[in-house]
C-alpha cells in the first residue's frame, strides 16, 4: 500500500507525468491503460487541486499520490500564472497506483495542467473539459480565493475544500464563502480545513463531558481557554465558536482575543485565545469550574491527545488520536468523513461574532 | 437519552449516528479466542480511530487462575498481531490499566458477588454510577448460569439512568426449545431492549450496504419482486475443514445449524424484506422477521426429501493439497450423521416472492471461500433475439459479494463488436477495496459500538431467533427423528458440493452461479 508504482509512464524531472497535447489528453489517458491489462482504473471523485502558486504543482501531484491510497479519484492539478506575460497552457498526464490490500493494482488518472497568462474563464473552461461525467466534483482551493472564484467555476463544484488559516482576510474569505452557497442555493458543501483541524479536540469534548462529574460541572464552568499556533488563530476561534454554540452562551464583550460570555443561567464566563508558536496548531482546550477541570492537550509532533479530568482532586487520564498537521492529511480525513458538514455551517455565525 | 443529550451539548451532531456511552464491559469466557482476537482488538481499535468513550473499563471474567498482568500481556500480545489498526504503544498504554482481570467459576456465586462489589468500588471511586455491558462469549453450557447469576447478584438491574446490557454469543440455543428455554432466562435477567444477541455477519460492511442498495436507489426496488426477478441464490462456501480442533463443536451442530439458522437467514431476511417504516431497531427487525416467518416450512420427510440437501465431503484435494473426507477429520465421529454441505430450496409465502425460490447453500471443504448474494432477473421475452446467433444469453444477474472482495457486480448483455448480431454477458463490477482504500472496521467494531449506543438494528431479536429455529428445527427433526430420513450425499472435498444439490437446481431448468 506505501508504495506508489508509476505504470507504463515515464515521469517526467518534474513528477507531473508525461507532457502531452490539451487536444490529445482523453487519447494518451486511453493508451495509459490499454498499456496495463493488470491494473484498476478507479475513481469515485474528480478530485482538483488549484493553486495560483505555479511552484506547487510538483507537490500537489505527491499529494495526490498520498490522497489516491485511500481515494481512488481523476485528480485533475491546475496552476495559474497569471503574471506570465503571453497566454500558454501546459498538460502532463500520469496514473498514481496502489497495491489493494497487497494484492490488486488500483490506480488513479492524473491531469495536470499550468496554465500562463491572463484569459478569464480559461480556469473553468479547462475544468468543464476534463471531469469525469456522474462523478462530484471535490475542488480545494489553495491560499487565497482570487477573482478566479466567479459563479461560472463554483456552480460546477460540489465540495469545496479551502484552508481558511491562509487567509489574509479571514472576513472577505468567509464573505465570499457564504455568497457562494447562497449562489449555489445552499448546494455546495463547504469543508474548511482549519475545521477539521479541531475534530478530535470536538470528539474528545464531548467524550470528557460524558462523564457525570463532567456533566454535573458543566453549568459552574467559568473559563476556557484555547492555546494555538498565531497562524491557526481560524481554527482556535471556530473551535471556540463550536463550545460557545453548543453551551448556548452569548458573547457579552471581545477584546482582542479574550472574551467574556454568558450562560443560558446568567453565568459569566471568561475564554481566551493564548498563542504559544512551539507547540502543536491547537495544542490545548482546558474548561474550569470550581470542583472540575478538563483538559486537552497535544505537543508539537504527537499524534495522541492527552484527556484529563479531575474532580475532587482526583484525576482520570486518556489518551486518544489527534488531528493531522499537514493539509493533505486533513483533506483525506475530509474525504473519509463526508457528509454535509452542517455543524459547521451552524457554528459560522458564531464565529464571525468572535473574529 | 433524550435527558442525557441535553446535558452534554458536546456530543451534538458530531456524528450521524447514536452516540456510545461510557461504560465496563464485562468478558466472561475472557481467556477464550474470541476475546483476545476479536473483542478487546474491536475496542483497542475503536480507541483508535476516537470513537471509544473515556472511561471505558474492560473485565475479563473466566475460570483460570490469572492475574491482571497475565491477562493484559496475553491481549497485548494478540492485539500486536491481529489488530487492524496495528499496534500504538501510547493509546495500548492509556488503554490497558483500564483492563482487568476476574477469577471466578462461572457457577460460583461469590464470584458474581466479588464482581458487583468490583463495579460498585469502580463506580464509588469515579463518584458516578456506570453503564454495565456483560458479554457472554463463553461456551453455550454456561449461558444459564451466568445470567441467573448475574440476577442474583443484582447487576442486571438498571440503576438510576444508568443501563446494564448483555450481549450474547452464537450459538443461541441448539434448537426451537434450547433457544426460547434460553430467551426465558435472558429475559428473565435483562428487559428485551438490553439485550443484543450477536451475529456479526450482520456487522459486516456489505450486509449493512444490503439496504442501502436496495432503498436508496431508485433502480433497484422497483424490480425487486416477483415479476423480474426468476430467484436469488445465497451461497456461503469455506475451503477449510475441521482445522484446529473445530471438529468437536462443528460434528455437534452441522452446516444447517451452525451458520443457516442464523447467519444466511439474516442474510435472507435482509434481501426479502419490505422497506422498513423507519431504520429504528423494531422498524428493521419487524420486518425481517416478518420474511423469516412467511419461510414455507419442510416439515416432513418427503418435502424435505424434495428441498434440502445434505452432504459429508469425501477426501479431495484442495489448492494441490490432499485433505481427509469429514468423518476423517480431527474430532470428528467416523460414523457422524452431521451435515458438512448444505443446499436448500426456501421459499417466502409472500406477496411480492410467491414463487420465487431462495437458492441457500453453505459447506466446508469448498473450493474456495465466498460469501455472496446472487440475484438472477428473468430473461427477456425471447421474440427479438431468439435468431440471434446463439440466441438470447442468459439474464441478468445482480452479485452482492459479502467476503472476500467485498462488492456488487452486474451481469448485463452487451452485443459483440462485428457485422453480426451477436451478444455476451459483460459485468460491470464495484469493488470497495478499489473505491474505498480505507479499510472498514471489523463487524465486532461496529456491533460493539451499536450496542453502546443502545442501537440494536444489527443484532437478532427474539422472534427472530425463534422463528428461525422453527424453520431448521422441522429439517433437523425429518434428518433425525424421521423412520425414514432423506440421505446424506457426498461429494470429494474441492468440488462444489454433491450432486444432488445441483439436481435440485437443473430439474427447474436452474444452475448453481459459478463463484
Amino acid at each position: 500500500m506505501e508504495e506508489a508504482l508509476a505504470m507504463g509512464v515515464e515521469l517526467s524531472s518534474a513528477g507531473l507525468g508525461r507532457a502531452v497535447e490539451v487536444a490529445a489528453i482523453d487519447g494518451e489517458l486511453k493508451k495509459l491503460w490499454e498499456a496495463d491489462d493488470a491494473s484498476t482504473n478507479a475513481s469515485l471523485m474528480n478530485f482538483l487541486i488549484y493553486t495560483e502558486d505555479p511552484s506547487q504543482l510538483t507537490a500537489n501531484s505527491e499529494t495526490i499520490l498520498s490522497l489516491t491510497q485511500e481515494n481512488a479519484c481523476r485528480a485533475l492539478l491546475i496552476a495559474m500564472d497569471r503574471e506570465a506575460p503571453e497566454p500558454s497552457i501546459e498538460a502532463y498526464i500520469t496514473a498514481h497506483c496502489h497495491l489493494a490490500h497487497g494484492k490488486k493494482s488500483i490506480c488513479s488518472e492524473q491531469v495536470s495542467f499550468l496554465l500562463k497568462g491572463k484569459s478569464l474563464g480559461r480556469l473553468r473552461n479547462t475544468v468543464f473539459a476534463h471531469l469525469n461525467s456522474d462523478l462530484p466534483l471535490v475542488f480545494w482551493w489553495q491560499n487565497e480565493l482570487s477573482d478566479l472564484f466567479e459563479e461560472g467555476l463554483y456552480r460546477l463544484v460540489d465540495r469545496l475544500i479551502f484552508d481558511s488559516s491562509t487567509w489574509a482576510d479571514p472576513t472577505a474569505g468567509f464573505e465570499r464563502i457564504v455568497a457562494a452557497r447562497e449562489d449555489t442555493g445552499q448546494s455546495m458543501i463547504t469543508q474548511d480545513l482549519s475545521w477539521t483541524r479541531s475534530y478530535f479536540f470536538r470528539l474528545a469534548t464531548a467524550g470528557l463531558f460524558d462523564d457525570p462529574a463532567a456533566k454535573k460541572s458543566f453549568s459552574a464552568i467559568n473559563k476556557v481557554k484555547i492555546v494555538a499556533q498565531k497562524e491557526q488563530r481560524t481554527a482556535a476561534l471556530l473551535l471556540l465558536a463550536w463550545v460557545v454554540e453548543l453551551s448556548g452562551w452569548k458573547l457579552l464583550l471581545k477584546n482582542g482575543d479574550s472574551f467574556e460570555l454568558s450562560s443560558a443561567e446568567g453565568n459569566l464566563i471568561e475564554a481566551s485565545i493564548e498563542w504559544n508558536e512551539d507547540g502543536a496548531p491547537l495544542s490545548e482546550l482546558s474548561f474550569f469550574s470550581p470542583d472540575c477541570e478538563i483538559k486537552i492537550t497535544r505537543e508539537r509532533g504527537n499524534p495522541h491527545l492527552c484527556q484529563s479530568l479531575c474532580t475532587d482532586g482526583h484525576c482520570l487520564y486518556f489518551s486518544g488520536p489527534a488531528d493531522a498537521d499537514a493539509p493533505a492529511d486533513l483533506v483525506a480525513s475530509q474525504l473519509s468523513r463526508g457528509g454535509k458538514n452542517s455543524l459547521f455551517l451552524r457554528v459560522l455565525p458564531q464565529f464571525f461574532e468572535l473574529l | 437519552m433524550a435527558e442525557r443529550s441535553v446535558s452534554n451539548p458536546f456530543r451534538e451532531d458530531l456524528v450521524s449516528r447514536n452516540r456510545p456511552d461510557a461504560c465496563t464491559v464485562v468478558i466472561f469466557g475472557a481467556t477464550g479466542d474470541l476475546t483476545h482476537r476479536k473483542l478487546v482488538p474491536a475496542l483497542y481499535n475503536l480507541a483508535v480511530d476516537g470513537e471509544l468513550p473515556p472511561g471505558v473499563q474492560i473485565i475479563g471474567f473466566a475460570r483460570r487462575d490469572w492475574t491482571d498482568e497475565f491477562f493484559r500481556e496475553g491481549l497485548e500480545k494478540l492485539n500486536r498481531k491481529v489488530s487492524r489498526t496495528g499496534h500504538d504503544e501510547e493509546l495500548w498504554n492509556s488503554l490497558a490499566p483500564n483492563i482487568s482481570y476476574h477469577q471466578s467459576e462461572f457457577q460460583d456465586e461469590d464470584g458474581y458477588a466479588s464482581l458487583a462489589a468490583k463495579l460498585d468500588a469502580a463506580d464509588e471511586e469515579r463518584g458516578a454510577k456506570g453503564n454495565r455491558l456483560f458479554y457472554i462469549a463463553s461456551a453455550p453450557e454456561y449461558f444459564d448460569d451466568i445470567l441467573l447469576h448475574l440476577k442474583k447478584a443484582g447487576l442486571s438491574e438498571e440503576r438510576e439512568g444508568c443501563w446494564s446490557r448483555v450481549i450474547v454469543e452464537k450459538p443461541f440455543g441448539t434448537t426451537l426449545a434450547t433457544a426460547q428455554h434460553l430467551n426465558q432466562v435472558v429475559n428473565g435477567t435483562f428487559e428485551e431492549k438490553d439485550t443484543y444477541r450477536i451475529d456479526h455477519y450482520l456487522g459486516k460492511e456489505t450486509a449493512q450496504n444490503i439496504m442501502v442498495l436496495r432503498f436508496a436507489n431508485a433502480i433497484f426496488e422497483p424490480l425487486w419482486n416477483k415479476q423480474y426477478i426468476d430467484h436469488i441464490q445465497i451461497t456461503c462456501a469455506e475451503h477449510l475443514g475441521m482445522e484446529g480442533g473445530r471438529g468437536a463443536y462443528y460434528d455437534g451442530a452441522g452446516a444447517l445449524r451452525d451458520m443457516v439458522q442464523n447467519h444466511l437467514l439474516q442474510l435472507l431476511s435482509l434481501v426479502a424484506m419490505e422497506p422498513p417504516t423507519d431504520l429504528s431497531a423494531d422498524g428493521v427487525r419487524d420486518e425481517k422477521v416478518k420474511v423469516i416467518r412467511s419461510l414455507r416450512q419442510w416439515d416432513t420427510p418427503e418435502l424435505v426429501k424434495e428441498n434440502v440437501v445434505r452432504a459429508q465431503y469425501l477426501s479431495g484435494n484442495i489448492n494441490g493439497n490432499e485433505v481427509p473426507g469429514y468423518r476423517e477429520e480431527d474430532r470428528v465421529n467416523p460414523e457422524s450423521e452431521t451435515e458438512a454441505y448444505v443446499a436448500l430450496r426456501c421459499m417466502i409465502d409472500t406477496w411480492r416472492w410467491s414463487g420465487v425460490p431462495f437458492y441457500v447453500r453453505v459447506g466446508k471443504r469448498l473450493p474456495k471461500k465466498a460469501t455472496e448474494i446472487s440475484v438472477h432477473f428473468k430473461e427477456t421475452p425471447s421474440v427479438l433475439f431468439n435468431a440471434a446467433p446463439g440466441g438470447v444469453p442468459d439474464g441478468n444477474v445482480l452479485v452482492i459479494r459479502i467476503q472476500p472482495d467485498e462488492g456488487i457486480s452486474l451481469r448485463m448483455n452487451s452485443k459483440l463488436p462485428g457485422t453480426s448480431l451477436r451478444m455476451e454477458p459483460v459485468k460491470m463490477d464495484f469493488h470497495y477495496a478499489s473505491s474505498f482504500g480505507k479499510s472498514s472496521p471489523e463487524a465486532y467494531e461496529r456491533l460493539l459500538l451499536d450496542c453502546m449506543a443502545g442501537d440494536a438494528t444489527l443484532f437478532a431479536r427474539r422472534d427472530e431467533v425463534e422463528e428461525a429455529w422453527r424453520f431448521v428445527d422441522n429439517i433437523e427433526r425429518a434428518w433425525h427423528e424421521s423412520e425414514n430420513p432423506p440421505p446424506m450425499a457426498e461429494f470429494p472435498a474441492g468440488g462444489w458440493g454433491p450432486t444432488e444439490a445441483d439436481e435440485m437446481l437443473s430439474g427447474e431448468g436452474r444452475k448453481w452461479r459459478r463463484l
